[in-house]
């Protein structure tokens, strides 16, 4: 009789307590977007669909080749100043979205886009151009710049890099410094200390 | 059905017989109630789907209509109408006609007796509540022909369990019921209803402990007599498909839905004008009677469907259990004790 007696007090009870979850959960925001009228805030490096800027673009080739599935297609005519791009496609239905492209393009034209939904009916309009073949690119330096196309300037790019780490390097061995002194001060038994200074590349 | 046949002796002057007069009170106050059960089958769909989106954290139909997708039920009326009737080949084929509107009607009928206003009760017969307990049980009949015509083992399977839960729940529901009987001596809903007039305190419900034990019991028996969740045996979406109406399409399945959702409302109805004072506003004097008692319905519907959204399905021996072996002893104490109470407080006279 008393395990009766109880059983419709939990049945009550734990019903209520249920009740009260799910009032919780009426009252507040939902977490669900409206998909097609709000999207989510992306990262800044969002790894979204490979697009290529044809005003940076020398038509390198270095994202061809680094590409593991090769799915960058580049066509190209000419050699040395008369050496024109005519095609720059990537084919979506190959990309695996690893990125090797980005990080080797020299000119920072290929890059990931923020774009992540292109739902498509047909296979085939998966491959992306990007040059119209009646306007094709430039890929030498020199016809670059009299056309007033992006030129990256490689030297002072680099200078400004060296600079950045030897002064990330310098402030990592004062760190060093500064905690050997500390470890000195607490009197400790003395052990030269193993720990890696501050990574110079996050010092930036 | 006063205030129709008033209206028409107002229109026609003598223009009716009185048995004229009658027919066309009757039938323009069954057209009112079959499009308050259409109404109730539109609003709750809507409701149903946006609480459940809530109480999920998400936010439910949202692209029909400007707002929240209130357009969503006529969107889905209009995707069911284009749908095809299929009558499966092995049915047997008048009954399987026949089930949606015996379930129908078994729900239109019962809505003659509900007093949403004073004067605004389609009959006003002194039997009320018996008789809406007797025509609202004929909906077992409906699920039986539905899940014994369909030929389909599913459709028999949530026939039988319906049928089973809803004669047993039956009895508790009619049980709860009739401390109040006694208490108004008087089965006409107005007599109930007018009973319970001046504020909350005098609201059947809070009368005596008894009685507010009996509404919870209600309350439960109603939520597994109208085969809802946690008591949807019946349908069962995740073990018996859809139960008895797994083999219906089109206009047949919509009219399944409208009298689920205009039970759903009735049995709130019920529970209204019983327990929670019918059209009598919870202090003051009595002004838009018909809003207090909708508002008063609607709200337990919500609850109803809060209900559903958060518990789980009971099994089968659970729900006989439930029913047998708590609900029934529970509403005869109910109405023992409300009996002691009564003749305690010296209102037996």
């Amino acid at each position: 009789m008393t395990q009766y007696l109880r059983d419709i007090y939990d049945a009550v009870f734990s019903a209520f307590k249920g009740m009260r979850i799910t009032g919780k959960h009426l009252v507040k925001k939902p977490v669900t977007l409206q998909y097609p009228d709000e999207r989510w805030v992306l990262p800044e490096r969002f790894k979204g669909f490979i697009i290529n800027d044809t005003t940076r673009c020398d038509g390198c080739l270095r994202c061809a080749k680094v590409c593991p599935v090769d799915c960058i297609y580049i066509e190209s005519v000419g050699k040395g100043k008369d050496r024109y791009m005519h095609r720059y496609a990537v084919d979506y239905n190959k990309c695996i979205w690893c990125g090797l492209c980005t990080t080797e393009c020299p000119t920072e034209a290929c890059q990931h886009s923020l774009d992540y939904d292109h739902a498509l009916y047909d296979r085939k309009r998966l491959v992306y151009e990007f040059v119209d073949p009646k306007h094709t690119i430039p890929c030498h330096k020199e016809t670059r710049l009299d056309m007033n196309l992006f030129v990256p300037n490689f030297e002072e790019e680099k200078a400004k890099l060296k600079a950045k780490r030897a002064k990330a390097a310098e402030k990592a061995e004062q760190a060093k410094i500064d905690a050997a002194k500390e470890k000195a001060d607490a009197d400790k038994p003395a052990e030269p200390t193993t720990e890696p200074g501050p990574d110079p590349e996050k010092g930036e | 059905m006063e205030v129709m046949t008033d209206l028409f002796g107002k229109i026609f002057g003598d223009g009716l017989s009185p048995q004229g007069l009658l027919i066309a009170g009757g039938l323009t106050m069954a057209l009112v109630m079959s499009l308050v059960m259409a109404l109730c089958a539109i609003v709750f769909t809507w409701a149903e789907r946006k609480i459940a989106g809530f109480i999920q954290s998400r936010y439910g139909p949202m692209r029909v209509g400007r707002y929240h997708g209130v357009l969503q039920p006529v969107a889905d009326m209009v995707k069911i109408l284009g749908k095809e009737d299929i009558i499966p080949g092995d049915a047997d084929k008048p009954l399987f006609m026949l089930a949606p509107l015996v379930i129908f009607i078994g729900s239109l009928l019962a809505w003659a007796a509900i007093p949403f206003a004073p004067g605004f009760i389609a009959s006003d017969l002194d039997l009320g509540l018996f008789y809406i307990f007797a025509v609202s049980s004929g909906a077992v009949a409906g699920i039986l022909m539905a899940g014994w015509a369909s030929n389909n083992k599913w459709a028999l399977y949530g026939a039988a369990r319906g049928a089973a839960q809803m004669v047993s729940y039956e009895i508790p529901l009619a049980l709860a019921c009739i401390p109040v009987v006694m208490l108004t001596g008087s089965l006409n809903m107005n007599d109930i209803v007018i009973s319970q007039q001046g504020g909350i305190w005098n609201w059947n419900l809070f009368h005596d402990p008894f009685l507010f034990v009996a509404f919870v019991v209600y309350f439960i028996a109603s939520i597994a007599e109208v085969n809802r969740g946690p008591f949807d045996m019946p349908e069962t979406e995740s073990e018996l498909v859809a139960g008895y109406h797994v083999e219906y399409t089109g206009m047949r399945f919509a009219f399944f839905f409208l009298a689920e959702y205009a039970n759903l409302f009735l049995v709130s109805c019920i529970a209204t004008a019983v327990f929670l004072g019918g059209w009598h506003p919870v202090a003051g004097p009595v002004v838009l009677p018909g809003l207090a008692f909708v508002i008063k319905a609607v709200l337990l519907v919500l609850l109803q469907m809060w209900v559903r959204w958060t518990l789980p399905r009971l099994r089968v021996d659970q729900l006989m259990h439930t029913c047998w072996k708590v609900m029934v002893p529970l509403s005869l104490i109910c109405v023992l004790g409300a009996g002691i109470w009564m003749m305690a407080s010296g209102e037996l006279g």
